[in-house]
């Protein structure tokens, strides 16, 4: 078993549902989404993040638009579409259903009930 | 001093540092690449470029002049490198998790933090699992990295080891391994697989004594360099130890000996096929690989540092003379270093990602020696049956003036040139094409060219089948006719029995030369398909008859033919004189026409038959044709008919033939080999004689009378040489069954009339018994 292995498939698994919060919280751009997540401590490479967007927005969840700016090339915002959203909570859902149980199992200290005596059931 | 390039970069004019903009050029490609099958591939990278664009805009809003390298090195750590991308997808995660981070470089914002894998350089020996290392996925045949089928390929991967060892073992063990790679090859679905190796086996030049094999296994297997140079050199020391001990001290035993013997001619061999198998690891990453080093920028630094560095201590070493050269050198290796930094950066962006290492020529070679077995065996295969398909063709070609007396009608001239075309010229045309096409390496899906010929082929097989089958039709009724000659009676009681010579000249090269059984003119066939039969006449009067025998399509049809032959018999004197053969003009066909002449010889006369007659004539009688129920006694292989030597005279006497010179017995003592006497040169004349005949023994489908005389003649001439041990064993035989006979003196004496047709058995066996 490797420590790397797991960690990065639990990041994985999570990391679409964190972007959506953050383009949830308003029109954001990929640099921004970046900063965003960094500050909560969770840190992602741009590389990682623009592939996702890409298939988030094929996928029809996010939308963008060209924004001018004047110092470099014009910078694409995204942000939910209906359906991103209605994606984005059941996310929350199986999030909070997932987050609840790690921790109840995680959180228990008392040791399992001994079944050498019990008769077996069939 | 750099030189400074403007580039187009989105829309904007950059300027950039050329050796930056190789870095950036490099950077944007390892991308594309690793996008490569991403539906929004173009998106992305133009998403990333615009980032990269702005990033660049910051820089030179700050005051820089130009982009240099640092800038764009900061860009792409903020933005990372494709090993370090996280994926979602489930079956390319090879990517993420344990790349080593590029902390080397100054860090900025975007930097990968906890949760990309191991900190730090290299990591010798890490392997990457694409599931989390327990289970070992689905035996699958890869289709990328195959030299044949590539089930050793799949094997390895699901094991997790280097491919080339896999094909090293089941080369090794080809007796059994054989057989699984077939059951395998078939079971086993194929797939395109990620390799997941990053070890593969190598030679290693820098640690090499002699060829830098036994560093290779070392680094493969982790260990150090003494261990498989131990294990390859102590048995063959121990064995010059030994070898050396032996020779003053024999009962020096104290190694075992399959360590002294087969093992170490087992551990030459293993050497000398992993030398000539196993690729140099020349460049750098395949140095990284031998040493299952993780292939990305940091690593391939290290070692090009490692190397410059080694460079450069042995450029000092030498002295000032050769300064110039080190001087030389130390530029060289620095540009070098820069372009294989930058190949590394190539490789390091696209190795793990597509960490597929098929087609590559080098790592295979182990495959390559299997499949060089394979195509041995197959190229020897073809050659042989192209060989033979040529030599039938011209063969073909060489019967052609035969063609005309075999075949009828025009039906069956069609069918046999169809028959030669399709059924021989084209597997040679399809072979040769094919070969071609091997070596020219063209491939092409189109398989209407094999099925053209394979359909052109059937055709030409049933045209094959059908001119046989009419052929045979010719064949299928005899006919003979009987035909007196009348003789004078020879007044010196004697007669001779002798083949005419002939004035009209055939030709006759291509079926054994001039002994063969044809002979060919501008206008006719000459067949000398003709035989002698001595038989005891019934009053005291020669008679001499022939018959002339042909077969053909029809009863009536072989009679005609039959009697069409025309066959002199003359007689000058005491001396019959026979024709050379009997000649078909050309608008005749061949039918299996033959001509047996009677001799009837009255008791008490002689007779003599002229060495001519086995000279000229070749009976070929061809058997199993005529289906009728005559007595063909050609083929009687007991009638004492035959059993004369020609050049010998006889005697008829009312047991049979009797030589008159006494050597009958001779006859049937065919494994004794004290011929003493052999005055008249009979055996040697005839062994060439017959040894002419030999060469066509193949052709003989009967064993003919004149068959077993000369195998016995022949068993006759190797006994002369080897006489002596088999009278030995001669004596041996008849003093075992000497209680059967009781004249002794008979049993001494090679004098065996009480043994006539065992010597046939007896003989081959005496010869087996003496190899």
């Amino acid at each position: 078993m490797n420590i790397e292995n797991t960690q990065s498939q639990m990041r994985k698994g999570i990391l679409e549902f964190c972007i959506l919060s953050v383009i949830r919280r308003g029109e954001a751009y990929p640099s921004d989404i970046v900063e965003e997540m960094k500050a909560a401590n969770l840190n992602i490479l741009e590389g990682t993040l623009y592939p996702l967007l890409t298939r988030l927005k094929n996928a029809d969840m996010l939308t963008y638009r060209w924004v001018e700016s004047n110092s470099g090339p014009p910078r694409k915002y995204f942000s939910l579409t209906e359906k991103g959203l209605g994606f984005y909570n059941e996310l929350e859902t199986t999030w909070n259903e997932l987050a609840n149980a790690v921790n109840t199992l995680a959180k228990k200290t008392e040791s399992l009930p001994d079944t050498t005596n019990q008769n077996p059931s069939f | 001093m750099k030189k400074i390039i403007n580039i187009n970069f989105q829309g904007r004019v950059i300027p950039i540092e050329e050796t930056a903009y190789e870095a950036l050029k490099t950077y944007v490609e390892s991308l594309r690449r690793y996008f490569h099958n991403e539906d929004g591939r173009d998106e992305i990278i133009n998403d990333i470029e615009s980032r990269i664009a702005e990033l660049f805009s910051e820089r030179l809003k700050r005051g820089s002049a130009c982009i240099t390298d640092e800038d764009v090195n900061a860009v792409i750590a903020s933005i990372g490198r494709p090993e370090d991308f996280e994926e979602q997808d489930a079956d390319t995660s090879s990517a993420s998790s344990g790349a080593a981070n590029a902390g080397n470089t100054s860090g900025s914002t975007g930097n990968t933090g906890r949760g990309s894998g191991p900190t730090g350089g290299s990591s010798a020996g890490y392997q990457q699992q694409p599931n989390y290392g327990t289970g070992r996925g689905r035996l699958v045949r890869n289709a990328d990295d195959k030299i044949i089928a590539g089930v050793c390929s799949g094997l390895a991967n699901n094991l997790r080891i280097d491919p080339a060892i896999m094909r090293i073992l089941f080369v090794l063990f080809l007796g059994i391994t054989f057989w699984i790679y077939i059951i395998l090859w078939i079971v086993v679905p194929v797939q395109s697989v990620k390799t997941n190796i990053t070890k593969r086996l190598y030679r290693d030049p820098e640690h090499r004594v002699v060829a830098g094999v036994c560093g290779g296994l070392a680094a493969y297997f982790n260990t150090e360099l003494w261990i498989p140079r131990l294990i390859f050199g102590l048995p063959l020391l121990i064995s010059i130890v030994n070898g050396a001990f032996r020779g003053p001290w024999f009962n020096f035993h104290y190694f075992p000996g399959f360590l002294t013997g087969s093992l170490v001619t087992t551990l030459i061999l293993v050497y000398i096929v992993l030398w000539i198998v196993l690729p140099e690891a020349t460049t750098t990453s395949e140095r990284l690989e031998m040493r299952g080093e993780k292939i990305d920028l940091n690593t391939i630094r290290d070692t090009v540092k490692e190397d410059l560095l080694g460079v450069k201590e042995r450029a000092e070493k030498f002295g000032t003379e050769i300064k110039d050269a080190a001087q030389n050198i130390g530029s060289r290796a620095s540009t070098m270093g820069q372009q294989a930094g930058q190949r590394a950066q190539a490789l390091g962006a696209e190795a793990i990602p597509a960490a597929r290492r098929g087609g590559s020529g080098l790592g295979n070679a182990i495959g390559v020696l299997f499949k060089i077995f394979f195509f041995f065996i197959a190229g020897c295969f073809i050659v042989g049956l192209l060989g033979g398909l040529v030599t039938l063709f011209a063969g073909a070609f060489a019967v052609m003036p035969f063609k005309d007396y075999l075949l009828e009608g025009p039906w069956q001239s069609l069918l046999a040139w169809s028959s030669l075309i399709l059924f021989l010229g084209v597997p040679i045309v399809a072979i040769i094409v094919w070969i071609i096409r091997r070596i020219a390496g063209a491939k092409s899906r189109n398989h209407y060219i094999g099925y053209t010929f394979g359909a052109l082929w059937i055709i030409g097989l049933f045209c094959f089948i059908a001119l046989g089958i009419a052929i045979k039709r010719n064949f299928d009724y005899p006919g003979r006719i009987h035909q007196d000659f009348s003789l004078s009676q020879p007044a010196t009681g004697k007669l001779i029995v002798r083949v005419a010579n002939s004035t009209t000249h055939y030709y006759g090269a291509w079926w054994g030369g001039k002994w063969g059984p044809f002979g060919f003119n501008e206008d006719s066939l000459l067949v000398k398909n003709v035989r002698v039969k001595v038989e005891k006449s019934e009053d005291s009067n020669y008679h001499v008859s022939s018959i002339r025998a042909s077969n053909g399509s029809s009863i009536r049809q072989a009679e005609e033919l039959a009697r069409a032959l025309s066959f002199q018999i003359n007689q000058q004197d005491s001396t019959l004189y026979l024709s050379n053969g009997f000649s078909l003009p050309s608008g005749q066909k061949f039918r299996n026409q033959g001509v047996l002449v009677t001799i009837q010889v009255p008791i008490g006369k002689r007779f003599l038959v002229d060495r001519s007659v086995n000279r000229r004539y070749y009976w070929f009688m061809m058997n199993g044709i005529s289906r009728d129920n005559w007595d063909w006694d050609w083929d009687n292989n007991d009638n004492e008919s035959y059993r004369y030597e020609t050049g010998v005279e006889y005697t008829m006497t009312a047991g049979g033939l009797e030589r008159v010179d006494g050597k009958d017995k001779r006859h049937r003592n065919r494994y004794n080999g004290d011929d003493y006497n052999d005055d008249d040169n009979d055996d040697r004349s005839r062994n060439k004689s017959n040894n002419d005949h030999y060469r066509y023994k193949e052709l003989k489908d009967s064993m003919g009378e004149k068959d077993k005389e000369k195998i016995k003649e022949r068993l006759r001439e190797e006994m002369k040489i080897k006489d002596s041990i088999n009278r030995e064993k001669r004596l041996k035989e008849v003093i075992k069954t000497s209680s059967v006979s009781t004249n002794s003196k008979q049993t001494l004496t090679n004098n065996d009339d009480d043994m006539p047709n065992n010597h046939l058995i007896i003989s081959p066996v005496l010869i087996f018994a003496r190899l």
